[in-house]
């Protein structure tokens, strides 16, 4: 699996994250990296605790990763949810959690894939 | 109604009510009159009577005395003792003879006759007589004579010599009994009365009327018995107690129904007492007939009454019910114009909430691409565009009552059609795509792309419409607007522009098409209960229409969809359009829509280019591929991309494949193209142009292109990368991974980092930090413990003549609010995520360079 494979199955762009970081090399470090960012586990810590401040502060940092790696798909979902957590809780926020927990979901799997392609 | 109906009820109660209290004092009335009446009857009976019985009596008492006095003279002028005895009783005789008298006869002491004249005589009830005779009293009494007839005898007391040398004591002389009864007309014939003359024992002395016992007494218990006599005994004592005090005696005998007066008076001469009796037959007769009167008068009066009550009554009924009935109508008015209100509100919210979805679902979308300048820009332009709308329609809520009044104006301005066209069209794409519809544009004949309109009303018109037909279609149907314009019958100033909004809908039933454009109507049936809106928009958009002057019109069947089409006559703008040439390349056009791709040809050579059609993927393929090897190959081609079979994206594929990237390929669609600009340029797809494919759309889509020539445009020039060698950053940012990120772009620009976790960390390391030792810091906002705002103002409020360094934020939201914060905070800059390595060293630059 390529990384552009990688990226493709994430629903990023990997053109404009490359446009930015220049190298696969980097790219790849990041991505793996992003597997064990603990934002979106904070982010269900939050929204389970009905703490929607700091659920906000975790979608909000889940969406300025996802814009440093170009993970478009989480970036929407992510993006939407900390909108609609801005000024405090809303109805739409459950089900963009489930969202961006899907969206989560699809990404860390495809950078497992990834990381197991790379024989590491 | 319920509260109709408690009035009329009481109403009806009190007229029952009313009426049977009528009926009550009526019926007194006539009972206590007839009552009455009866009472005055018997009084003035009884005066009457006792009037009568003392005539009758007087004159019993006159013509007895008289016949007495007779007698008494025959005595006096022929003295006994002064002639011859026989010349002294054939005086006596011839006297009594020329005086009337029938018979004459001397009465001894002992009883006994001595007839002079006529026949025997005997008294019927002597002992009276005799004493009273013996006692020289003047005295009458009843007798019969040999023949049995009846006679009253008169006597006198005397002293004449009787045969058998006896002296009489009295001189009788007699009449028939019918003399005093004639005389007193005792059996009045026709009279109101009769009378009987009666001894004390009640046996008759003279009798008249239909009486025929002996006893009178006897007759009253008879005449009873026949009847009901419980009260005969009780009259008879009565009267024998009167008689026995020589009292007279009034009572009124009712017998049965049938009153009878009675009146006991005793006459004079005698031991007799003359009964007198009015029967009150004839008086009754008249009384009832007075009470039928009266009782016919009274339920006359009544009924009069009664019909006046009702006539009163229904007439109030009546009035009630129209006042009802008006109260009714003022009341569902007043309802319709509450519900008019309340309508309007909601609908006006749905119309704001249409343009508000575009944008903030384009604010997103520009959001999650900032770094996508020309995304942005295209976001951008939508926004504006929902944007003017949306500020369109908040005026016409304060301009709404205009319409409610009749009053709306329209402000002619100079409208672009196409500007019109894509802006209404960028706003009803969200729904259209959400709803998966198909969705078709056709723009032909526009003779004049500016035309003098109400640009609102215009777009509200051709919005309402639009959106309704997404409304009522169903996921996955067809939606199709048409936009073309003929000469107008108004001049050459004019054009006739027609819009066509053809839908594949659930349509509407005749009767609600006749409806339509009324206000807050809506078809009500199951299907669209679920979808929103109040029905006010077919009636706005109708009034628009007429106020300026066109027409619109509907044809719908249900379940097959429906279609309006609006007919104008716009002024066209005297504004000349742009001189819009351009090169006369060859171009290929793919379309699955003949008509749009006649129609697009057409625009084209119109601005000068040569354009040819065809309608799927694989012929444009063949014939690009045929031009090409011919090398008189297209200049540019236009793909549409929805096409049957390959699509757009594909085609575009394949023509790169077999052509080379050379030929510009550029996508037209009337969707929005942010989900798959990617995926089409990755196809060599170069730019997009978005339906409705205007001339002026296609000559500013198009322009472009001409200095490229036949050249895909170059990529942008490589930036020179500037040099922040040994300069030191402190990067406040709490996340890990973005940290990382940051440093391993900036630290390739020469610089060196140091990393803050969040703000407090971050003013604790700026303040430990000899001064100067920091050029600049990059701060995230959102931070835990301290914001990023926060630590910003602590820097900046620090006894240090460094406090004032560059202070640059980064941050995930692009708002201007967020910006604007963070210049309020002290923040010399802002940039957005991600991180961009030439914004990044073009801020730094400027900062550390100023």
């Amino acid at each position: 699996m390529t990384l552009q494979e990688c990226y493709a199955a994430m629903g990023g762009n990997y053109e404009e994250v490359l446009g930015r970081l220049r190298s696969d090399r980097l790219i790849q470090k990041f991505v793996l990296k992003f597997v064990d960012d603990g934002s979106y586990q904070l982010l269900l810590d939050s929204m389970a605790s009905n703490n929607y401040e700091e659920a906000f502060r975790a979608a909000h940092t889940i969406k300025g990763v996802c814009q440093n790696l170009g993970l478009t798909r989480l970036l929407r979902s992510s993006s939407q949810l900390s909108e609609a957590l801005r000024h405090g809780y809303t109805p739409e926020a459950d089900g963009l959690t489930e969202e961006v927990t899907r969206d989560y979901q699809e990404a860390v799997a495809a950078i497992r894939a990834f990381q197991a392609s790379l024989g590491t | 109604m319920n509260h109709n109906k408690k009035p009329l009820r009481f109403l009806t109660a009190s007229l029952i009510a009313v009426s049977l209290l009528c009926v009550c004092i009526f019926s007194f009335l006539a009972f206590y009159m007839n009552q009455r009446s009866g009472d005055t009857i018997s009084s003035v009976g009884q005066i009457y009577m006792s009037g009568m019985s003392q005539q009758i009596s007087r004159h019993f008492e006159t013509t007895i005395g008289l016949r007495l006095s007779q007698v008494e003279a025959l005595v006096e002028t022929n003295a006994p003792g002064t002639k011859d005895q026989d010349e002294l009783m054939a005086d006596l005789i011839y006297s009594a003879k020329a005086r009337g008298f029938e018979h004459l006869a001397l009465y001894s002491a002992d009883g006994s006759f001595e007839t002079l004249y006529g026949s025997n005589l005997t008294v019927t009830d002597p002992e009276p007589f005799l004493a009273s005779l013996n006692g020289d009293e003047k005295k009458i009494a009843v007798g019969t004579d040999a023949a049995g007839d009846k006679l009253v005898l008169m006597g006198v007391s005397c002293t004449y010599p009787m045969a058998g040398g006896k002296t009489c004591t009295a001189l009788v002389a007699a009449i028939s009994v019918d003399y005093i009864s004639d005389t007193l007309s005792l059996d009045n014939e026709g009279g109101l009365m009769y009378s009987h003359i009666i001894r004390q024992d009640g046996s008759f002395v003279i009798r008249s009327g239909d009486a025929y016992r002996d006893n009178y007494f006897d007759r009253i218990n008879a005449i009873y018995d026949e009847l009901d006599g419980s009260d005969a005994q009780r009259h008879i004592q009565e009267l024998q107690a009167a008689m026995d005090t020589g009292e007279d005696y009034s009572t009124v005998l009712v017998i049965g129904k049938e009153r009878r007066h009675l009146l006991c008076t005793k006459l004079a001469y005698s031991e007799w007492y003359l009964v007198v009796v009015m029967p009150y037959g004839a008086l009754n007769e008249e009384i009832s007939h007075l009470s039928r009167e009266w009782s016919l008068m009274a339920i006359g009066g009544c009924a009069v009454v009664l019909a006046a009550l009702l006539l009163v009554f229904f007439r109030y009924i009546q009035i009630t019910r129209q006042q009802m009935a008006e109260l009714e109508q003022a009341r569902q008015a007043a309802i319709a114009a509450n519900r008019a209100k309340s309508e309007f509100l909601s609908n006006m919210s749905h119309d704001i909430r249409t343009p508000m979805n575009a944008i903030v679902g384009m604010t997103a979308i520009a959001t999650a691409n900032i770094g996508n300048q020309q995304q942005v820009q295209h976001c951008l332009r939508k926004i504006a565009l929902s944007g003017k709308h949306l500020l369109n329609l908040i005026n016409d809520v304060l301009d709404m009552s205009k319409i409610e009044s009749g009053k709306m104006t329209l402000n002619i301005d100079q409208v672009s059609l196409r500007e019109m066209m894509d802006g209404i069209v960028s706003i009803v794409q969200p729904q259209v795509r959400a709803k998966q519809q198909q969705f078709d544009i056709f723009i032909h004949d526009i003779s004049s792309e500016n035309v003098c309109c109400d640009s609102v009303r215009l777009n509200q018109v051709v919005l309402n419409l639009l959106s309704n037909a997404v409304k009522f279609t169903p996921v996955e149907g067809s939606i199709h607007i048409s936009l073309y314009q003929e000469p107008s019958p108004q001049g050459d100033g004019f054009v006739r522009t027609h819009l066509l909004v053809r839908d594949s809908g659930i349509g509407m039933s005749p009767e609600f098409q006749a409806k339509i454009f009324d206000s807050f109507s809506r078809e009500d049936s199951r299907r669209v209960q679920r979808t929103e809106g109040t029905g006010l928009g077919m009636a706005i958009t109708k009034f628009i229409v007429d106020a300026m002057g066109g027409t619109i019109q509907l044809q719908s069947e249900q379940g097959k969809g429906s279609e309006f089409h609006v007919t104008l006559d716009l002024e066209r703008s005297t504004v000349q359009e742009a001189d819009m040439v351009l090169p006369d390349w060859n171009m290929l056009v793919v379309d699955d829509d003949r008509e749009l791709c006649e129609s697009t040809v057409a625009s084209l050579k119109s601005i000068g280019l040569n354009a040819e059609w065809t309608l799927d993927g694989e012929s444009a393929v063949s014939m690009a591929e045929e031009r090409h090897r011919r090398h008189d190959g297209y200049h540019i081609i236009l793909l549409d991309w929805k096409l049957p079979g390959m699509d757009g994206i594909e085609t575009a594929r394949e023509l790169r494949r077999r052509l080379g990237d050379n030929i510009p390929i550029l996508l037209i669609s009337a969707y929005d193209w942010s989900d798959i600009e990617t995926e089409a340029k990755g196809a060599g797809i170069n730019s997009f142009i978005s339906k409705p494919l205007f001339k002026s759309t296609l000559f500013y889509g198009l322009r472009p292109f001409v200095d490229a020539g036949e050249t895909i445009p170059e990529p942008p020039p490589q930036e020179q990368e500037a040099d922040f060698t040994g300069r030191r950053i402190l990067l406040a940012e709490d996340n890990e991974l973005n940290w990382e990120i940051a440093d391993e772009l900036l630290s390739s620009l020469g610089m060196e980092l140091d990393w803050a976790e969040n703000g407090k960390i971050c003013v604790e390391k700026f303040s430990a930090a000899a001064p100067g030792y920091y050029d600049a810091v990059l701060m995230d906002l959102r931070m835990p413990i301290m914001t990023g705002y926060e630590a910003t103002q602590a820097i900046r409020a620090l006894d240090r003549p460094d406090a004032s360094l560059p202070i640059i934020a980064m941050t995930a939201d692009a708002f201007s609010e967020d910006i604007q914060r963070c210049l309020d905070a002290g923040m010399n800059a802002h940039i957005s995520k991600p991180i961009d390595l030439r914004e990044v060293s073009r801020l730094l630059e400027k900062y550390l360079n100023s």
